[in-house]
């Protein structure tokens, strides 16, 4: 058998472990450890790589994030700020029809903004929420699904897990991304408030309602909120301006909201150590993870499956856009059966080289030179240009064409096809882990196995989880509708970054 | 039995959350450090206050040094000391819509082997990190900043490694048992239907 027919073979060996419940990262790891094995023929290549390989992966600076995140997400638990976000949008949004479940997606959004975790976003909003959704006659199912559609908030808002994730995988910049998130993730938001006021339109008794409440206690709550911004701001803000590195960024992120738990009271030694537990597992969990994903995919590497896969797609010509349509799709599917950090680490090392070696236009090398070519011109025109030079540049300019050689001269700028295919490449890059982010979220609020169900419907026993997945469908079907929009508009994700 | 590889599982998990709290704060340290240090460089400071600002300088009010190769050093020993307690909670994530629909007792079949492979990589990964010290040891390898001998790291992973083995083992036991007595000792939320 050829390396790459091995490597080929991997896939259907890798899927039936992982569908007699082999744990993700072990069968990852085990699929590369026999692959290796037949590939360099005996198991001094992956035995040598063993030497250091679970060293450095457990050591990556950048991954560090993840349990950094992990432990802040459960410290601003702890720190009852998730009651303030929830009183705070109660107040301004609770008398309106649908209002308290507009509330929670409002009070997710807010708490997504200081938790990377969809998970403990759900968790933590659920017990805060559910009681008053409850309390205001809101239908049970209804409740559920709103709070299980709000968690994928946590994910979607910056900071996320699954974006360092990502940006680590396809060596992307962190902060870049997290700031193209931003504008989707308020998107995200508002579709979920849409699909509630639809809802409640179409199902009326679902819904009770709640007094309004006077402005000057809706600003009192509102004030009431202010930890939440600043760790954000000093986080999120503090990455995107440099002034320090994701992890450090992290850091100060765990230690903002350790500081704010303990000033209110709700970091105790017993929580302390109970906030070790759980981060402990989830960390154990998802590094173990990356740990098999790594060991694949040097596998991978190794048959040359990637490259093959990526060049044979693009040789055949697909249209760029079919070819994302499918890996979307491909998503939506598995993501109805797989947690999103075990796709997205099996996943991307072997779409990520195919989506960015088509070519989606999305940069124009002529639109780059006409802007930095006006920019030069703005500024006064070069001395010493002859007339007859500029005015072909105007020309060039105004029928779309690039630039010559001698007409950048004259400008003194450089942009070469290289330098628009670089930014492509970054633009698309960025863009299609948003996408990617989306869609594997869809796959934690729909049925069978969407985890975020779950979890709050443990939390209210008297809700049957048929009719949570029923209502849920609505915020199901505001994903799908968000996503085809982001497709069709890159520019909505990118107009930040540019 | 089980509750004293419990406690020594979150024995380690209190270990690896301490040292993680401390290299958080060790990066917020460094980061004020940094800014203090900016701030004490900036014209303003050193205009109104020149003296004062070279003796706080020279005090080595600055960045940690090397603060980052403590951070990776620290976080690979959290991260090897976390994973007992996942094993014996079984919190490892995988995909249970398939073998649901096989019966209770293919279940219980399929956990033992998973197990007792689980403890046998994880015993490899062991094995192959005190392969990894020895020759870090070996070369003589010391951190680029701090110069302190890459074995070290290594070594204190290899004890979180060591005991994730040992509760490895003892998952992979209690398994067995299982399959062989029919009597499931450990739950961990997946037979709830059983």
């Amino acid at each position: 058998m050829s390396a790459l027919e091995v490597g080929i073979t991997s896939f259907p060996a890798l899927m039936i472990l992982i569908f007699l419940r082999v744990p993700i990262g072990l069968a990852m790891f085990l699929v590369a450890l026999v692959g290796m094995f037949i590939v360099t023929d005996g198991t001094t290549v992956a035995f040598g790589r063993l030497k250091s390989e679970t060293y450095t992966t457990f050591s990556s600076y950048s991954l560090t994030i993840v349990p950094m995140f992990l432990l802040m997400g459960h410290f601003a638990t702890l720190g009852g700020m998730s009651n303030a976000l929830f009183k705070a949008a109660e107040g301004w949004l609770g008398h309106r029809k649908g209002g308290v479940a507009m509330a929670s997606i409002g009070a997710c959004a807010g708490f997504g903004a200081i938790c990377g975790s969809s998970l403990a976003t759900a968790a933590t909003m659920g017990r805060v929420a559910l009681p008053e959704l409850k309390q205001y006659g809101y239908a049970g199912g209804f409740s559920t699904a709103t709070l299980a559609a709000g968690g994928t908030l946590g994910i979607l808002i910056p900071p996320s897990v699954v974006l360092v994730i990502y940006a680590i995988l396809t060596e992307q910049n962190i902060a870049k991304l997290f700031l193209a998130a931003f504008i989707p993730g308020l998107l995200a938001a508002l579709g979920y408030v849409i699909a509630i006021s639809i809802y409640v339109r179409l199902y009326p008794e679902a819904a009770g309602t709640r007094p309004r409440v006077p402005y000057g206690e809706r600003l009192a709550a509102l004030v009431q909120v202010w930890p939440v911004l600043l760790v954000f701001g000093l986080v999120v803000g503090g990455i995107y301006l440099g002034w320090f590195t994701p992890t450090e960024g992290a850091a100060v992120g765990a230690a903002g909201t350790g500081l704010i738990a303990l000033v209110n009271g709700g970091l105790t030694r017993a929580t302390l150590v109970d906030s070790f537990f759980v981060t402990a597992r989830s960390t154990a969990m998802i590094f173990f993870i990356v740990l098999g994903a790594g060991f694949y995919n040097g596998f991978l590497a190794l048959t040359q499956v990637p490259q093959e896969l990526a060049d044979y797609v693009v040789s055949q010509g697909f249209s760029p856009w079919l070819v994302l349509t499918l890996i979307l799709i491909f998503y939506l599917l598995f993501g109805c059966l797989m947690d999103s950090l075990s796709m997205i680490l099996l996943t991307i090392p072997i779409f990520y080289p195919v989506i960015s070696a088509m070519d989606f236009g999305m940069v124009n090398l002529a639109d780059l030179q006409a802007d930095a070519a006006m920019e030069v011109i703005r500024n006064g025109v070069p001395e010493g240009m002859a007339s007859d030079m500029l005015a072909q540049i105007k020309t060039a300019i105004a029928s779309g064409a690039e630039l010559t050689r001698d007409q950048m001269k004259a400008l003194d700028i450089r942009m070469t096809r290289g330098m628009a295919n670089r930014i492509e490449t970054e633009q698309v890059a960025i863009w299609f882990g948003i996408l990617v982010l989306i869609v594997v979220e869809v796959g934690l609020i729909t049925p069978p196995v969407g985890m975020n169900l779950f979890i709050i419907n443990a939390m209210d026993r008297k809700t049957r989880m048929v009719d949570t997945y029923k209502a849920v469908m609505f915020f199901v079907g505001s994903d799908l509708v968000r996503v085809v929009i982001l497709v069709a508009f890159p520019s909505i994700t990118l107009f930040l970054l540019r | 039995m089980h509750a004293l590889f419990t406690g020594l599982a979150r024995f380690m998990a209190i270990l690896g959350g301490i040292v993680l709290s401390a290299l958080i704060l060790l990066t917020c340290v460094s980061i004020l450090g940094r800014s203090l240090n900016g701030i004490l460089h900036s014209d303003f400071v050193m205009g109104l206050a020149p003296g004062l600002a070279h003796w706080l300088i020279d005090i080595g009010i600055g960045p940690v040094n090397g603060d980052f190769e403590l951070v990776e050093a620290g976080v690979a020993f959290a991260i090897f000391a976390f994973i007992p307690l996942c094993q014996i909670t079984g919190g490892h994530a995988s995909v249970d819509i398939v073998a649901n629909t096989l019966s209770r007792g293919v279940n219980r079949f399929l956990r033992m082997v998973t197990e007792v492979v689980f403890a046998l990589v994880l015993i490899l990964i062991a094995w192959k990190l005190a392969d990894g010290m020895l020759s870090k040891k070996g070369y003589g390898e010391t951190s680029f900043l701090l110069q302190f001998p890459v074995w070290w790291a290594y070594a204190a992973s290899l004890f979180g490694a060591v005991v994730s083995a040992i509760v490895g083992i003892y998952m992979a036991g209690v398994r067995v048992t299982e399959f062989a007595t029919g009597r499931i000792l450990v739950w961990d939320g997946v037979e709830t239907d059983q």
